[in-house]
């Protein structure tokens, strides 16, 4: 016999994993410095590609002054500072990217304890069938 | 106002219904839009400025993503901009490609503002995009509205200057990639809009969140008279030439816009029939969830017309 509460709940569950579940499911897999770390370094790494990117308009803008000019400039002190600015950019991203993905793996935690009390509910019902 | 609270659940009960048709078409109606008007804007590339081209793409976008579709304007900008000119394309390249990297890994739902704000430039209502987006969104819609707005920047300096870019030699290479490069950064009408649009949106967010009542119409009113008082500010201090009557007259235009879609879009849970499989060990379960919608129907007044009885004591 169908029970037609049971698939009402199911029904919801399914529906909570086609839609806003997936995402929180995937992040519900790992565990929370893992999904902080991953999101961390792909944060890092996109950065990185910004900054090479601003940084060869920064040239290219200049470009015939900065040829002239490259033989008389302290190419050390050039690159520490390039590097300086390299090093606040990156960690400032990565801060920032580390707490919006702390807050979200929180907030899809949160979401997902509540799929899993459904869960438990629904074999509940079948072990007392 | 019955009528349109009826008009109102029809809308609902039509979008629950045909939801699968409904959200494709939308789809397609906005990318076909956008890549008309970046046609008609920017149109320098031959093979790809024509209507059959522009058709199949939104068609495919109509049962792609959302954030393919502006992969595909991006992809149409880009492809007219290096028809054009070789450093505008790159110069268009970086900006498109930072926008990416550092933002919109975070929020790929906004992304769809990139595009609708370029779109709604266009369209003469720009203002609805501050108001909308703060009645929807969060404070951190504000960057997506602000690369909006430099997108549309970037294609309106190219369609401006393109006499003046096109006549230079090729050997200017460097300095025509200064000249775009000045010309974007130094625009401060694209400056004064993106703060206008930031404190429009984060005040419309604000107030919109009190607990007041009529919460939603006071920021949409305060969003748009705080837009026109920024922009005028900002004109007055850097001499943007922001026309006055425009900008008072657009802000009213979109406002209304936003009152509409306040009214049909935002305050409305359009929640649609869903399709779900699963299966226990016994049966699978094909299940079609459609939602509840209750219809309200106009009340029908009835007007009790009484004779007035006569008191008795009359002889």
């Amino acid at each position: 016999m169908l029970n037609e509460e049971r698939v009402i709940l199911m029904t919801k569950l399914a529906s909570y994993e086609a839609n806003d579940g997936k995402k929180n499911i995937a992040i519900g897999n790992y565990f929370r410095s893992d999904y902080i770390g991953w999101q961390v370094l792909k944060s890092i790494i996109s950065a990185t590609i910004a900054f090479v990117v601003v940084f060869a308009m920064y040239i290219f803008y200049d470009f015939e002054i900065f040829m002239m000019d490259v033989y008389k400039m302290d190419l050390l002190e050039f690159g520490k500072n390039i590097l300086l600015l390299y090093a606040g950019f990156v960690g400032a991203y990565a801060v920032i990217s580390y707490i919006v993905y702390a807050y979200r793996y929180s907030k899809a935690r949160k979401s997902l304890k509540l799929y899993y009390m459904n869960l438990k509910k629904l074999s509940n019902m079948y072990s007392n069938k | 106002m019955t009528t349109l609270l009826v008009a109102k659940q029809y809308m609902k009960l039509i979008y629950s219904k045909y939801e699968a048709y409904i959200t494709p078409l939308l789809k397609f109606l906005l990318a076909f839009i956008a890549l008309l008007l970046i046609n008609s804007n920017l149109g320098y590339m031959e093979g790809i400025n024509k209507i059959t081209v522009v058709l199949i793409v939104a068609l495919m976008c109509s049962f792609m993503p959302m954030n393919f579709i502006v992969i595909m304007a991006a992809l149409f900008a880009l492809l007219h901009m290096y028809a054009f000119s070789l450093e505008c394309a790159i110069v268009a390249g970086a900006a498109f490609l930072l926008m990416f990297l550092l933002y919109f890994r975070f929020s790929p739902k906004d992304t769809v503002v990139v595009i609708l704000t370029p779109v709604c430039f266009l369209l003469k209502i720009p203002y609805v995009i501050p108001i909308a987006m703060g009645l929807i969104g969060t404070p951190a819609s504000a960057v997506s509205v602000a690369c909006g707005v430099i997108a549309y920047y970037m294609i309106h300096y190219v369609g401006e200057n393109a006499t003046l870019l096109s006549g230079m030699a090729d050997e200017e290479t460097a300095t025509k990639f200064k000249i775009i490069i000045d010309g974007i950064l130094n625009n401060k009408e694209m400056i004064v809009t993106i703060v206008a649009f930031a404190v429009t949106l984060i005040l419309v967010y604000l107030i919109r969140r009190m607990s007041i009542d009529y919460a939603w119409t006071i920021a949409m009113v305060a969003g748009a008279l705080v837009n026109i008082m920024v922009l005028l500010i900002g004109d007055l201090m850097f001499d943007t030439n922001v026309s006055l009557l425009s900008a008072i007259l657009g802000t009213i235009v979109s406002f209304l816009i936003t009152l509409v879609l306040q009214f049909f879009v935002f305050h409305v849970d359009y929640s649609r029939t869903e399709n779900v499989q699963f299966e226990d060990d016994e049966y699978y379960y094909y299940v079609k969830a459609v939602p509840k919608v209750t219809l309200a129907k106009p009340e029908k007044q009835v007007k009790q017309i009484n004779v007035q009885k006569r008191s008795r004591n009359t002889h």
